[in-house]
């Protein structure tokens, strides 16, 4: 299997964009002072923007992998670790709640059972340092090491109910042999049904991935190998019946969910036309769309996101950033729809959250 | 590399779907109303479209076929078993006659005959192929017309094949894989043809193949037939993309390039790419203008998004005048004509243009419906 060491080049590269200006955020908040919090109203009501795609890099996962092949893996410095200029951010873009999934998924490629345990256990802690320290603000999810799916549930486990976090971050990849919806990873979606936990799906695995077709212009393994990665995942959870065997699943995916929320025709028609190929999924793609799938609303353009409406529900999407990387969805984006009304709105921005991981109200976590 | 083979088994495969009579077909009567797919359609009165009152007429630009000539060529060759699969016959006067389509356009699109390294064996197949479909063309003229097949392996033999089939054979553009032996269009090697089909102004029709290019090893071997269902829209959405990145449409700004199935993911899912080369500090982009710039005019796509809501989609991001009737026929893709005629949010003068008003022009039909 290639290795992620692409990924984290492509995030690296990614960051430059972080920068306010031309300058960083520490440059900057060194310079003018922290910005000032924006309240976000709709109308007279101050509503909560909570965002489920929010990164975060630990720093001390360097001290686990010292000395191991992966050493120079670990990032300990740059925008991922959070600060004060994290807080910043949020403060200028109006973001009162993030949710802090790890960045990356190099640890995958581990195949000691002991190291894997030990960067996610660095991780996840170090995570729930960052939401100690700032509680007001995050909410953490757990990383896992799925390629040992007994593992991952305990980690999930463990995150959940020693480190009070939401749920977990995973990444799928599609080029190896191994896949999500395998039945090995049936103690996986258990634990998670069972926990009730809501899971964040970032791809991950295929930006780059040593495939020639992927370099050269237009930075084609994020453009299309992040939201192909999340719509392999997500066709094969419904294809292969794992979203029927587990039902009690939330997953939302990354970037919109792929490309399969807004080219949902093709994945029913085959079954309409080609039936044995459809053996193990027992309802219409939408309906899976509309209980346990969800998607972030980074699709960028108001015409992308009424089709997302359209095709989702407003109840599957939430806010989503991918901060530190410096894409273009400010709370503006989801104020400014003109297709959406307030309580839709509110609802994407917080609401649904709430709703679902239980959350207070107040606008703060 | 993967062969091209594999596109031919899955045809194949969707074919025998297609012949199972009554499995499927009450799923795709619920959904639409069931189509003869690959069936032999009985032959029956000839569907008249009407909109507002008035006759339209309808361009089918998506479809499959083989000729029978092409045997003949590749006898005693490694591609012996390539040829055929799909000969037409009067079994596909019945199926368009049956679905309403007035004016079909036939392309051929398995492209394992660009693994030929002999330049002549090369030649000899497109030359089969296109007279082929010349003759069925001429001996059904208002019903058909035909892009050339090209041997894009040899750019420049390419672009001498198009300049011939369109100059001498009638035909009226080109169609196109993804990939040439794994190879982007987008290298600079596939310029002649490009200029060619610039200069010609004809449409460029692109059909993928499972992009056996870009995923390999075993993550298609799934439920779902996903090297079909996620394998084309990919193969065009990443086809697509590298034009509109790799400068190509730049270079040769008359092109008008359609792509199969809604034109796979891009148009549907366009933000991402909109905003890549300012977002991205490693995209390197070298198109001149705005991603949406080619979108709205070189790009086209057909119409199988497959949902009411996807094509309202569809046509919100490209514009009316490039998205067109396809079907896939003869393959049982629920895709009747009533999906456009009676759309929820299309107004008649957009219904008509996607029927037929956006290629007749682009394809130099002048002929209107009859009868």
């Amino acid at each position: 299997m290639a290795t992620r060491r692409d990924f984290v080049k492509t995030l690296a590269a990614g960051t430059a964009a972080a920068y306010v200006g031309g300058r960083s955020w520490s440059d900057l908040l060194a310079q003018t002072g922290a910005p000032k919090r924006r309240e976000v109203f709709i109308g007279r009501k101050r509503v909560k923007v909570i965002d489920s795609h929010h990164h975060l890099n630990i720093a001390d996962v360097a001290r686990v992998v010292k000395g191991t092949p992966f050493e120079r893996q670990a990032v300990t410095t740059g925008d991922g670790i959070i600060g004060p200029e994290r807080i910043a951010w949020m403060d200028r873009d109006g973001i009162d709640v993030a949710m802090l999934t790890q960045q990356g998924a190099f640890w995958y490629a581990v195949q000691d059972r002991g190291l894997a345990t030990e960067i996610v256990k660095a991780q996840n802690e170090g995570t729930a340092a960052v939401v100690g320290k700032y509680p007001d603000r995050f909410l953490g999810m757990a990383s896992m090491p799925l390629q040992f799916p007994d593992l991952a549930a305990q980690a999930l486990e463990d995150g959940i109910k020693r480190l009070g976090f939401k749920g977990g971050g995973i990444s799928a990849g599609w080029a190896g042999a191994k896949n999500l919806s395998d039945p090995e990873y049936d103690v996986f979606w258990s634990k998670a049904q069972e926990l009730g936990a809501f899971l964040f799906m970032h791809p991950g695995g295929t930006n780059g991935n040593g495939d020639p077709h992927f370099a050269g212009k237009g930075a084609l393994g994020n453009t299309i190998g992040n939201p192909l990665e999340t719509t392999i995942f997500f066709s094969r959870l419904i294809y292969e019946g794992t979203l029927d065997k587990f039902p009690g699943l939330k997953i939302c995916g990354a970037h919109g969910g792929g490309y399969l929320p807004s080219y949902l025709g093709r994945t029913d028609a085959q079954c309409r036309r080609q039936d044995d190929v459809c053996t193990a999924k027992k309802r219409p793609v939408e309906d899976y769309f509309h209980t346990q799938l969800m998607a972030d609303i980074m699709v960028f353009r108001e015409e992308g996101l009424r089709h997302l409406v359209a095709e989702l529900g407003v109840g599957q999407l939430v806010y989503g950033t991918d901060i530190p990387f410096g894409w273009p969805v400010t709370p503006d984006f989801i104020l400014n729809a003109k297709s959406l009304n307030d309580a839709q709105k509110e609802a994407i921005l917080g609401g649904n959250l709430i709703k679902l991981l239980k959350l207070s109200p107040a606008t703060t976590a | 590399m993967q062969k091209r083979r594999d596109f031919l088994k899955t045809i194949g495969g969707a074919a025998a779907g297609a012949y199972v009579a009554g499995r499927g077909l009450p799923a795709l009567a619920q959904r639409g109303g069931a189509r003869g797919g690959g069936a032999p359609a009985p032959a029956g009165p000839r569907k008249q479209i009407s909109i507002g009152g008035r006759r339209v007429t309808v361009i089918d630009v998506h479809s499959h076929c083989t000729v029978d000539g092409v045997a003949e060529v590749v006898k005693g060759t490694p591609f012996e078993r390539q040829a055929g699969g799909r000969a037409l016959g009067a079994d596909r006067i019945a199926l368009i006659d049956s679905e309403g389509i007035d004016v079909q356009v036939l392309t051929i699109n398995g492209y394992w005959w660009w693994e030929i390294q002999d330049r002549g064996l090369a030649d000899r197949v497109v030359r089969a192929q296109n007279e082929g479909l010349a003759k069925w063309v001429s001996d059904h003229k208002d019903r058909f017309v035909a892009l050339t097949s090209v041997s894009l392996q040899f750019p420049d033999l390419a672009a001498q094949q198009l300049d011939y089939g369109v100059k001498q054979l009638g035909l009226r553009g080109a169609t196109v894989g993804g990939h040439v032996n794994g190879e982007s269009l987008s290298d600079p090697k596939y310029d002649p043809f490009w200029a060619k089909a610039n200069e010609l102004g004809v449409i460029v029709f692109m059909h993928p193949g499972g992009a056996d290019n870009i995923v390999k090893d075993t993550a298609w071997k799934a439920r779902g037939d996903i090297g079909n269902i996620i394998g084309n829209p990919l193969e065009t959405t990443y086809f697509l993309t590298r034009l509109i990145f790799d400068g190509t449409f730049d270079k040769f700004p008359n092109l008008k390039v359609c792509g199969a199935h809604g034109g796979g993911y891009l148009p549907s899912y366009f933000q991402r790419t909109e905003v890549a080369c300012d977002v991205r500090g490693n995209a390197m982009c070298a198109n001149k203008k705005h991603p949406r710039e080619y979108l709205k005019t070189n790009i086209m796509a057909d119409t199988m998004v497959l949902t009411d809501e996807g094509l309202r989609h569809l046509v919100a991001e490209m514009g009316i005048s490039q998205v067109v009737y396809g079907t896939d026929n003869p393959l049982n893709w629920p895709v009747p004509v009533e999906m456009i005629v009676n759309h929820s949010t299309l107004t008649n003068d957009e219904k008509i243009q996607i029927l037929s008003g956006n290629l007749m022009k682009l394809l130099k039909i002048t002929t209107p419906a009859t009868a």
